[in-house]
């Protein structure tokens, strides 16, 4: 194992030195929009920046947008606008070029923890306490749900008039078009965590139990995976359906639905982070994954169907891993973290090179 | 990551009205330099003046395995989540929860959690007492008294308004319930903050010069059964129970009324506190004598008793009649004619029983045992005896803390 403060901020193996900046608190949010041509980041003092995202040029700066800080971002499917969400209550929705904001939406006093805009651009999904909203890009209401059993702690998009909300003891799939409840999937446990394959049909969840439990929507069928050493808050799906990366501790899980998996199937287990992971994330093609943990380390991984992997390159930033994101063309990786820093590495990511490069 | 120093947490618990929120304000507005969050459960009329004050619901979370030692309150999960990434802009949390919030839940959030419990410590749970109402509260709900059973400090609010007579007695039956909190009489809530923050000091500077001059002696037996017996031999037997040894008193003329009870248990622990002599299975049990029953091997034992006239027998044992399912046998009746197959009849079921646990605790549904022992602890002894106390007596055990001195370990 490699010590991973060796790896320093620049990178090793494929993740080459890009550009890195500083942002002034704990940054809690980031994302690529305009094509990948602007990194956008929100931190816990409420400031809201956007970076060239080749240079790491400042586009824009403004500060303190929600009061108490930034709890959520979600950037519109064209990258042309996005909405943020805090403590104070309000989501905002933005324009990524000019950094101004035309909509602020008042959701009531307390925090708005959750924002997921659906796969086709036309709503926006609002978590506020017990309750999920959905509006319109142009901020009009269309939809609200009734009282969860608990403060909702996840939402996702399975189409795009399909909205799946996780809490306390339950996932349900509700039509915002129809104002239906399609389906309840029920089992006793705190759900911290939600991802649905990109076929929509399997449901995964985090719990507080330190177990992942999932569903497949089709036939009905639900398994529990335990034995995490910690709670699994981060969880990853590829593009493909196939495999689900999970965190829950230093090593990251992954399960492989290939065949009759992953029931009765040993995970592949990804160790080398010393710390707890602290986020995920697939790239847009193909199965590389990103990892980020809370000892301020980097890795990218190959991984092959059967939820086995390499690593391709690591780095080390020096704080909790906040957030990870790939640019779209998936030539760019970024991180973000506690010490307000941020660190975008070039991942050339065509090219074959010896999966142990870099140690 | 190591090195970060972690965020202590205060609870304050209490009933409605018992004086949170003034609590709360005087905290707040006092020049103590330091920075509070508040985390408030219960939204109280007085609003409070200063300070990072966030409302959430409170949310016991179970878990599927039914443990109730996992069940956590998600709320603080949620909320002290997302406080932990503006930690330079406190340096303390304070939880108000409602007046009927369990407090096991709250303080095993910071346990069972992984996140929470590498950035927050539990520093300590605060319990205001309403010295006029407390006496009807414990009464009536569990909860009241399992914030005074977890309490670290227990705050005596509202004294003006009580007699210093009543006051006495119910700090004496606080303590009853929880020997370890340190009791402090307010009025308005008057107290300092040292008196609600940074506990873990407190208690690390104070705890060694604590002593346990108010434990009171506890009967050395737990369950008392009185027998009818005729001159004859019986069987005393006993299933396996959760010791493998236990001792007993056998006296003769005992008593069945109130009075009586309370007499031969004042003469028993005389007994008591003689040495025990060893009995095996099979051996007699002699009267008014302290014997100790050995019970190693498995299945049911049996001891013999002679009785050379008729009267009362008391049976005064360490432990429940229900926990070694005691029982005992007219063992020389001459065989009925239909053979051997009557031994139900044989069965003899006490006149009197008494268990003296209950009473101890003059009734109340919790209580606190302290264990104190000089020397060094051999940390796999100990664990090992946690571990057994935690299967067996989990359920029933609320919170458990302590100061233990360990060698300093030679070499690696």
């Amino acid at each position: 194992m490699p010590d991973i403060r060796e790896l320093g901020p620049q990178g090793r193996g494929m993740l080459h030195e890009g550009w890195s900046t500083e942002v002034a608190d704990y940054v809690i949010v980031c994302g690529w929009a305009l094509e990948g041509n602007a990194f956008l980041v929100g931190d816990a003092a409420g400031g809201l920046y956007a970076f060239e995202g080749k240079s790491g040029t400042t586009l824009w700066h403004r500060k303190e947008v929600h009061e108490g800080g930034i709890l959520a971002m979600s950037i519109h499917p064209d990258g042309h606008i996005f909405a943020t969400a805090g403590q104070d209550g309000r989501v905002l929705i933005w324009k990524s070029k000019e950094g101004e904001s035309n909509k602020a939406l008042e959701i009531g006093k307390g925090w708005v923890e959750h924002l997921q805009w659906s796969p086709d651009g036309q709503f926006l999904a609002v978590v506020f306490s017990h309750y999920v909203y959905v509006f319109g890009a142009d901020g009009k209401e269309h939809w609200r749900s009734d009282k969860h059993l608990s403060t909702v702690s996840a939402v996702a998009w399975s189409k795009s008039n399909e909205l799946a909300t996780a809490c306390y003891g339950r996932v349900t799939f509700y039509d915002v078009i129809r104002d239906q409840v399609n389906q309840k999937l029920e089992w006793q446990g705190s759900l911290v965590s939600m991802v649905l394959s990109p076929d929509g049909d399997i449901v995964a969840c985090g719990s507080q139990d330190n177990s992942v439990h999932f569903w497949r929507r089709s036939t009905a069928q639900d398994a529990e995976m335990t034995g995490y050493p910690g709670k699994p808050s981060q969880l990853a799906f590829d593009q493909t359906g196939m495999v689900l990366a999970t965190g829950g501790g230093e090593r990251i899980t992954v399960w492989s639905f290939q065949g009759n998996g992953p029931e009765g199937t040993v995970p592949g287990e990804l160790d080398l982070h010393i710390g707890a992971i602290s986020s995920l994330a697939f790239s847009n093609r193909g199965s590389l994954l990103a990892s980020g943990s809370r000892d301020g380390s980097v890795f990218v991984w190959l991984l092959q169907k059967n939820g086995h992997g390499e690593p391709l390159g690591g780095a080390f930033v020096g704080g909790r891993v906040e957030a990870i994101a790939w640019r779209p063309d998936d030539c760019a990786l970024a991180a973000v973290n506690a010490n307000g820093g941020i660190n975008v590495w070039d991942f050339k990511n065509r090219i074959k090179t010896s999966p142990k490069g870099f140690s | 990551m190591k090195g970060t120093q972690k965020v202590p947490v205060t609870i304050l618990t209490g009933f409605l009205g018992s004086g949170k929120t003034t609590l709360l304000n005087k905290i707040l507005s006092e020049e103590h330099g330091k920075r509070i969050a508040v985390i408030e459960n219960e939204y109280g009329e007085v609003g409070i003046d200063q300070g990072l004050v966030i409302n959430a619901d409170e949310e016991v979370f179970e878990m599927s395995n039914g443990c109730i030692c996992c069940t956590v309150r998600g709320d603080l999960i949620r909320v002290l989540g997302n406080l932990m990434k503006r930690r330079d802009k406190f340096d303390y949390v304070l939880v108000e929860t409602t007046g009927l919030a369990d407090p096991g839940p709250v303080a095993q959030t910071f346990f069972m959690d992984d996140e929470i419990r590498s950035e927050f410590s539990l520093d300590g749970i605060v319990t205001l007492v309403d010295a006029a109402h407390i006496d009807q509260q414990l009464g009536r709900s569990d909860e009241s008294s399992e914030q005074v059973a977890f309490a670290d400090v227990l705050v005596l609010n509202k004294t003006d308004l009580v007699s210093d007579e009543s006051l006495d007695t119910l700090e004496a039956r606080l303590r009853d319930m929880n020997r370890m909190a340190r009791v402090v009489r307010s009025k308005q809530a008057d107290v300092s903050v040292e008196t609600v923050l940074n506990l873990g000091a407190f208690d690390l500077d104070q705890v060694l010069e604590r002593r346990p001059s108010f434990l009171e002696p506890e009967y050395p037996f737990e369950w008392t059964g009185v027998f009818q017996l005729e001159p004859g031999r019986y069987e005393v037997s006993l299933e396996e129970g959760p010791d493998p040894m236990m001792s007993l008193v056998v006296v003769a003329d005992q008593g069945t009324d109130e009075e009586s009870l309370n007499e031969g248990a004042e003469s028993c622990v005389r007994l008591y506190a003689e040495s025990a002599e060893l009995l095996h299975p099979g051996d007699k049990i002699p009267l008014n004598k302290h014997v100790n029953l050995q019970l190693q091997s498995e299945g049911r034992k049996s001891f013999s008793l002679e009785v050379e006239k008729s009267g009362h027998l008391g049976l005064f044992t360490q432990h429940t009649a229900e926990e070694f399912d005691i029982k005992v046998r007219r063992m020389d009746t001459s065989v009925s004619e239909s053979g051997s197959n009557q031994q139900n009849d044989l069965l003899i079921p006490p006149i009197a029983e008494r268990t003296w646990v209950a009473q101890h605790e003059h009734d109340d549904e919790v209580g606190s045992i302290a264990i104190e022992r000089l020397g060094d602890v051999d940390p796999e002894k100990l664990n090992k005896w946690l571990g057994r106390l935690l299967s067996e007596k989990g359920v029933d055990i609320l919170g458990q803390r302590g100061l233990l001195v360990m060698q300093a370990s030679r070499g690696e």
